[in-house]
């Protein structure tokens, strides 16, 4: 996966543009990539949702388009017009359209500020209507998000709960009337009870306002319940493309499925299916791994993965994927082409940590002055099975046909 | 002999050769003086957990969780805090322990997984140290074997190239790595009991599956018991053997896992269940949010807590607080209407009827106000 290429972008009636979008940070040996040729469209009214871990650079992106981060390369259009070489003075009208929303709600508002006082703000850097009529907008928007303003405007965020102040946020990046709400992890701070007021808030506003939305998250759940057309970001890249219902039954690309499966089922029967979540953590984007940067930790990884960069195509309606070898089509592994590529898989470049294929098995210790740990003999857990990079023939994939076989 | 002078000499027996629960906590209160009056974090809460088990405990901010598995602990501050109810850990009761001897009980029974992998450990200090630490000074081991025993706990809970780790400060770690060095720190001195209060939270959901996985594996393998504290009923579902629904320092629901996801009786424990998005749900699925917060623990309540922002409430619960009430099968619960009765379904179909916004919202009836219902009005109609 974590592949460039544009053929999941849109012609018509597209009111975002986002076209080989690069953003660096650092520079020198220390140059991080953070989104790397990333291309995406969201069309009016729609709400795409941008899924991924931490570190695949899924908030850089969302700031990008809402042009907190200059982007060192690519395309940001909004309604037509060409966001990234605009004048600093247009940059901070067009900024009026886009707003956003961060994670962390009670530490994005000013702790010192009353609540009235904070969603004013935006109307009185712009000199919007009188002191009245200001006043006025800010106590009828926290209304519209559940606030009551005789009650909690004069208070401090300090004295309100986090959802409150996810509220009182989400007010104040409606005082400006944006077409375009960025929402970066709106609720990844929140209890489970109050993301759903938040992501049931989201959603009115939405249609009664008639907001197009990016949506940040890194639970492909609350991603789903909101988006009408999902990106999966992986390590600065995209690797699929879907409708949310589409994603979900269908999902093409390897990460996409290891995703879906991390979620925990609030159901004690749901069985994973012997499923394996996905083993180490992200690589370095500083030295990617070459060709398909999701390779590492694919149990499907090939030679061909190592040596070409995946493109995005179709692969449905409306369904894109980076991926040599989609879920969907395999087994490709099978052909006579994969008799010739063994092993599978070179060594990633020395500064990418491959896939470390540890188990979680058991200590071969007791320390000494403790009691021996076990006195009841235990079966040997199942230990997580590794995304093997280089799996050995009894632990390869029931997608695997053997080619001499 | 310790840093401490002489160590007292307590005897706790090896896991498995005493009858009778791991941890049994009888009706454990703790509270807090403030300004405002006394916080009731812990309201008289009662659970036994055996040796070997998984107890998740769950609930929102607020509900006293967190303050519970320090109270278990003994790790509440001594003043401004009031403090009663009894916890025996094999037998021996922690809460009339001294300092001294609750240094033997720390580490050694009982260890403590914090929620916050970026700020639990010291920023100053290496891996190495952090993990040794304990080993050094309760194990009593030397240099060279806490060295060697180390390197062994962070094998164990999946970090490679322990050697190297091990001359590294926790901001080179990621977050994932880092909640894994915690876990060895605990298991370093070999515990009975493992409180892991929201050892997840933070973390993507990648991430936390690996976590989870790890740590019911070092579970099982040690035999330990372990105690889950989590907002998230989806962590507890496939992980625990029983658990507790926390609401407002009052245990709400008790029940074997399996019992509670089938026959939920406590309105509150079914209303967090479907307030979390599914992903076999269509996508724009109206989520069944809970309208409200938990009450202020620092005014008088009266009634069942949950009440105002209860689908099932009737006057009856607003004037007086259910018991915890038995059902079979270890189902402990509190509620007077119970999800799943006839009473219950007859309260439901009144607040409908009624249009109580609570009662709306659950129903999935858009009620755009329902989140402005005042969160205390315990009471009012």
């Amino acid at each position: 996966m974590a592949g460039s290429g544009t053929a999941h972008l849109r012609s018509d009636d597209v009111l975002l543009r986002v076209e080989h979008l690069v953003v660096e940070f650092g520079s020198g040996r220390h140059r991080v990539r953070a989104v790397s040729d990333v291309s995406f469209d969201v069309a009016k009214g729609e709400t795409l949702g941008l899924v991924g871990e931490s570190g695949c650079g899924k908030s850089t992106t969302g700031r990008a388009v809402a042009l907190v981060h200059n982007p060192n390369s690519g395309s940001v259009k909004f309604d037509g017009t060409e966001l990234t070489s605009m004048s600093r003075g247009e940059m901070r009208q067009a900024r009026t359209k886009i707003q956003m929303v961060f994670q962390d709600p009670i530490s994005s508002l000013n702790p010192r500020r009353r609540v009235l006082d904070a969603v004013i703000e935006p109307m009185s850097v712009w000199g919007i209507g009188s002191k009245e009529e200001r006043r006025a907008k800010a106590r009828a928007t926290l209304e519209s998000v559940g606030i009551d303003p005789d009650d909690s405007g004069g208070r401090r965020p300090t004295e309100m709960s986090g959802g409150q102040c996810q509220r009182v946020s989400i007010a104040r990046a409606l005082m400006l009337e944006p077409t375009v709400l960025v929402c970066d992890e709106p609720v990844s701070a929140l209890d489970v009870s109050v993301q759903a007021q938040i992501l049931n808030l989201l959603d009115d506003l939405k249609r009664d306002r008639g907001l197009t939305m990016v949506f940040i998250a890194h639970d492909l759940a609350v991603v789903k319940n909101v988006s009408d057309r999902v990106a999966v970001m992986y390590l600065g890249k995209l690797c699929e493309v879907a409708r949310p219902d589409d994603l979900y039954h269908r999902p093409e690309h390897p990460y996409t499925e290891a995703l879906l499966t991390s979620i925990p089922e609030p159901d004690p029967g749901a069985s994973r299916n012997g499923k394996a979540t996905l083993a180490g953590d992200l690589p370095s984007p500083i030295n990617p791994p070459s060709g398909c940067r999701f390779r590492t930790r694919c149990a499907f990884a090939q030679q061909k993965c190592a040596e070409e960069e995946p493109q995005m195509r179709a692969i449905g309606p409306d369904h894109f994927v980076a991926c040599h070898f989609p879920l969907g089509t395999n087994p490709a592994p099978s052909s006579a082409t994969a008799a010739s590529v063994q092993p599978p898989v070179a060594p990633p470049p020395p500064a990418s940590p491959q896939a470390p294929s540890w188990s979680v098995q058991a200590p071969d210790y007791t320390p000494a002055g403790a009691p021996a740990p076990r006195s009841t003999p235990v079966p040997p857990t199942p230990a997580t099975p590794p995304a093997p990079t280089l799996p050995a023939p009894s632990e390869r994939s029931p997608l695997w046909i053997d080619p001499q076989g | 002999m310790s840093r401490w002078g002489r160590r007292p000499q307590l005897s706790f027996p090896d896991v498995g050769s005493i009858e009778g629960p791991l941890l049994e906590v009888v009706d454990l209160h703790t509270s807090f003086r403030t300004g405002r009056g006394l916080v009731r974090a812990v309201d008289g809460v009662s659970f036994n957990l055996a040796r070997g088990h998984t107890l998740g405990v769950v609930g929102e901010s607020g509900s006293g969780k967190t303050v519970l598995s320090r109270s278990i602990m003994g790790l509440v501050p001594g003043t401004n805090v009031e403090r009663s109810g009894t916890v025996r850990l094999s037998g021996h009761d922690i809460t009339a322990m001294s300092l001294d001897e609750l240094r033997e009980v720390w580490g050694m029974q009982i260890a403590l997984v914090f929620q916050d992998p970026m700020t639990a450990l010291n920023p100053v200090v290496r891996i190495g140290r952090q993990i040794t630490e304990s080993l050094r000074l309760r194990a009593g081991l030397d240099r060279k074997a806490a060295y060697e025993t180390s390197v062994a706990l962070l094998k164990s809970v999946g970090i490679p190239a322990p050697e190297q780790r091990l001359r590294n400060y926790p901001h080179e770690l990621s977050g994932g790595m880092r909640q894994r060095v915690m876990i060895a720190i605990a298991l370093a001195c070999g515990p009975k009991l493992l409180l892991a209060d929201e050892p997840t939270t933070g973390l993507d959901v990648t991430v936390q599956a690996q976590i989870l996985d790890l740590l019911a594996a070092q579970q099982r393998e040690r035999h330990m018991g372990m105690i889950l504290v989590t907002h998230d009923l989806g962590v507890v579902a496939n992980r625990t053997d029983d658990i507790v629904v926390m609401y407002a320092g009052r245990v709400v629901e008790q029940a074997p896992t399996a019992e509670l996801f089938a026959r939920t009786r406590m309105p509150y424990t079914e209303a967090l269940l479907r307030s979390i998005p599914r992903l076999a749900e269509a996508s724009h699925t109206r989520l069944r949010a809970i309208p409200g917060r938990p009450p202020d623990l620092a005014t008088e309540l009266k009634g069942c807590r949950f009440a105002p922002r209860c689908p099932y409430a009737q006057d009856h619960c607003r004037k007086e607080e259910p018991p915890l009430r038995a059902a079979g099968q270890g189902h402990l619960f509190r509620c007077w209407y119970p999800v799943g009765s006839a009473e219950g379904d007859a309260a439901l179909a009144y607040n409908v009827a009624a249009r109580v916004p609570a009662a709306l919202a659950f129903t999935g009836i858009p009620v755009r106000d329902a989140a402005l219902v005042a969160p205390n009005a315990v009471g009012s109609a």
